[in-house]
């Protein structure tokens, strides 16, 4: 108990070190594994929780933030963070599947960078704990940036800016895959948007949502059972479920969770995804097999698409209504939509403002 | 009749118009912060997401060992209330009185992984009145007497899904629709109620024992258990009646709110003649002795199409001839049934309209305690996204009792039930 109460003023506390511009470190904050304790109301979004090993600064989330846009991190600079994870599409791509270096196709919808802070696990799968773990894996990848960590890190050496930028930051010349993992993950966790009219409602805006919204909210935490997973402020249990989602491939099924678990319950399961600005990242589901939020409803309403032995038992048919449909798809569409301009706002930087 | 009509239609349009809006939110809602409508199509019927609930001991499925269990919450206690205005109306004359129709006080939550319990007292309403003069000549007229109506603990997940324990006073699992979760207020499930003469176990009530339940995923589930079969009481006998129910559902769904769903269920118990017996132990108990047999044998059914559900329960009672104090040459042998339509509109489920039909019928030469009776309600539920726990709540019975000469009565009830 005593540690419930410390935590929330610790947060307070972290967040009000955290102003712009401040090159003091901030004091490091403990996670604390809220997906543990289960469901959670919905409501606002906390600060977002700094790791010890990884203190914010100012120069550190530039530096974070170029090479986020920094096509120069793939073998063939081509493929930046930002190619996948675009802000002005959602944090995420057109899809339904993300195209890699040499126009290769990957299996899976590109997960959103946005709020990727309050994810416990990183990749629809999860075989990441943390952004700065995420951040290094599509490097490596062969179908995404294609490159080595080693092939990287020489690329970047050879840009005296960066070298510059990372003794500024790190106090050393001698650039690692880590460092530029922890600058990336620095920039990533200010990407939180916290300004949607479901936020300004839960603060008690009443008229924040239309009365069809209010309506869909009420589906949401009530008959459409998405709460059951999209639950707590990031409306995300952090959890892998197996929704039924029609495989691209039958004969070759992504087994997903389970090729991180080898646990056979696991099976076809993947992270349950935030809702906040879902309208922004269409189409949905880990292949991107559901165009839009209609469909996606859909998909629920009818229990999954296919049969799947390992279904998770929370899908059961909903028996929503059209109009049911319709509010859920209004609810999602706008009052779930940031208006936050330091996030919807992101511009990548000018190739002229990258370093040389 | 014009009064009815009159007096129905200003109650929904009031209804219907006040801005009411609650806070009020039942033990679960409150602890996951879920509207009601999560567990149930409409409270108190529940769905299929809160039928796995409660079948996997109030836990979400895949979330155990991950909730919070009754240390991180507050009490996890609840209450439901109806109360409200009811028109009574037989041959003799008509009755119109305001009510207190019942009063639930209900704890319930996970003590540890696998390990939970639900408790639901039920205190007796109605001061006893020195000038009543109805039907009960001890001058009390308690329309719900106080009991312990559930008090058990749940052992789940002994085997994944397939075994699961329930020990201490419970809703058996036979009961596949249930009457404690039934919309209707004021008119029971007819043939639940109904027993022999010197019988005096009732399908209706909730027993003290143990119960195995387990389901799979091919859609079927089972219960199995050993009960005394004297309700709240100690037993009377050395005997334990035992029962089985088993249904299959088919298609996606339990058969609550979507597939469909059929089920067999079957009861087997002894009655002592000779009461108390040589022994009276301490608890209450006797070795009441004559012990004669009784069954119930009965087929359930339910069907979802969209938001109408109709389900239905046809049943066979017979009772050994030495329970029947009416014609003591034969098995005291009876059927009956209901079948009930429900729909739910407006959305997120705000308007459930169902209607049922009742009918018992008992052997002839006990033609008194045949039954029809014709039901039809009206729930409209207020609340907000985060709870939705009151229901203004119409309903009307026409009962038609007796065999060569007939009984009628008509009830009409408006009544707000609900819960936080």
């Amino acid at each position: 108990m005593q540690k419930l109460l410390i935590y929330p003023v610790v947060l307070i506390l972290a967040n009000s070190m955290m102003l712009p511009g401040q090159e003091q470190p901030v004091k490091p904050v403990t996670a604390v594994n809220v997906h543990a304790l289960g469901p959670q109301k919905l409501g606002n979004l906390s600060p977002v929780v700094v790791p010890p090993g990884n203190p914010q600064s100012s120069s550190k989330i530039l530096l974070g933030k170029q090479l986020y846009f920094d096509t120069r991190l793939s073998l063939d600079n081509t493929i930046s963070c930002a190619t996948c994870h675009d802000p002005a599409m959602g944090w995420s791509d057109a899809g339904p599947t993300s195209t890699g270096i040499s126009g290769q196709k990957g299996g899976r919808r590109s997960p959103p960078v946005s709020n990727a802070a309050y994810s416990q696990l990183q990749f629809w799968d999860g075989r990441a704990a943390t952004l700065e773990d995420q951040a290094k894996g599509p490097i490596a990848n062969p179908i995404e940036m294609g490159s080595t960590h080693d092939v990287m890190i020489r690329t970047v050496e050879d840009i005296p800016g960066y070298v510059e930028e990372f003794k500024k930051v790190f106090g050393t010349s001698t650039i690692t895959i880590d460092m530029v993992a922890d600058a990336i993950a620095a920039f990533e966790r200010t990407v939180v948007t916290t300004d949607s009219p479901f936020d300004r409602y839960v603060r008690g805006d009443e008229e924040a949502l239309t009365r069809m919204e209010k309506k869909g909210l009420e589906i949401f935490n009530g008959k459409g059972h998405c709460t059951l997973c999209h639950w707590g402020p990031y409306f995300s249990d952090g959890r892998f479920h197996n929704l039924g989602v029609a495989p691209t491939d039958p004969a070759s099924p992504d087994e997903g969770r389970f090729v991180v678990t080898n646990d056979p319950a696991d099976k076809g399961a993947f992270k349950t995804p935030t809702i906040r600005d879902v309208a922004l990242r269409a189409p949905y589901m880990h292949n991107g097999s559901e165009k839009d939020l209609d469909a996606g409803i859909d998909l629920y309403n009818k229990g999954g698409r296919v049969k799947d032995a390992n279904l998770d038992p929370l899908i059961l048919p909903l028996s929503l209504t059209k109009k049911e449909k319709e509010a859920l798809v209004s609810f999602m569409k706008r009052a779930m939509t940031s208006t936050n301009p330091e996030v919807s706002g992101v511009k990548p930087p000018s190739v002229s403002d990258l370093p040389k | 009749m014009k009064k009815f009509i009159l007096y129905s239609i200003t109650v929904l349009v009031i209804a219907f118009i006040l801005p009411v809006k609650t806070q009020a939110i039942p033990a679960f809602a409150r602890k996951y912060g879920y509207n009601c409508n999560m567990c149930h199509t409409g409270f108190t019927k529940l769905n299929d997401f809160g039928q796995r609930f409660r079948d996997n001991g109030y836990q979400i499925p895949g979330q155990e060992g991950k909730e919070k269990n009754v240390f991180d919450l507050a009490p996890p206690l609840a209450l439901r209330l109806s109360f409200g205005h009811t028109l009574y109306n037989n041959d003799e004359g008509t009755a119109s009185s305001f009510n207190l129709y019942g009063l639930d006080l209900l704890a319930a939550g996970v003590l540890h992984k696998n390990i939970s319990f639900l408790f639901i007292y039920t205190p007796r309403i109605d001061e006893p009145s020195s000038i009543f003069s109805g039907l009960d000549s001890i001058n009390s007229n308690p329309s719900q007497f106080g009991r312990l109506e559930s008090a058990n603990l749940v052992f789940s997940n002994i085997i994944k899904d397939a075994l699961n324990i329930r020990i201490g006073r419970f809703e058996p699992g036979y009961h596949i629709i249930s009457s404690k979760r039934t919309y209707y207020l004021f008119q029971p499930y007819e043939v639940y109620l109904m027993t022999s003469p010197r019988n005096n176990y009732t399908f209706d009530d909730n027993q003290i024992g143990i119960e195995a339940t387990g389901h799979f995923q091919g859609g079927f589930k089972y219960a199995a258990g050993f009960t005394n079969g004297t309700g709240a009481s100690a037993d009377n006998n050395n005997y334990k009646d035992l029962y089985l129910s088993m249904t299959q559902t088919l298609g996606k769904g339990d058969g609550q709110s979507a597939g469909q769903r059929i089920g067999l269920f079957g009861y087997y118990g002894w009655q002592p003649l000779t009461l108390p017996g040589t022994v009276i132990a301490t608890n209450g108990q006797t070795n009441g002795s004559d012990n004669k047999t009784f069954y119930r044998l009965g087929v359930s059914a339910s069907a979802n199409w969209k938001t109408l559900n109709m389900q239905m329960i046809y049943y066979l009672g017979s009772d050994n001839k030495a329970l029947n104090t009416l014609d003591a040459t034969k098995n005291y042998k009876f059927n009956g049934g209901f079948v009930e339509l429900s729909y739910a509109g407006f959305l997120n489920n705000r308007l459930i309209a169902s209607a049922m039909y009742n009918w018992v019928r008992p052997p002839s030469y006990d033609s008194d305690s045949e039954v029809n009776a014709y039901s039809a309600l009206c729930r409209y539920y207020l609340g907000d996204w985060s709870a939705i726990n009151i229901a203004i709540h119409a309903e009307y019975t026409h009962r038609i009792t007796g065999g060569a000469t007939k009984n009628k009565e008509n009830v009409f009830a408006l009544a707000l039930d609900f819960a936080f």
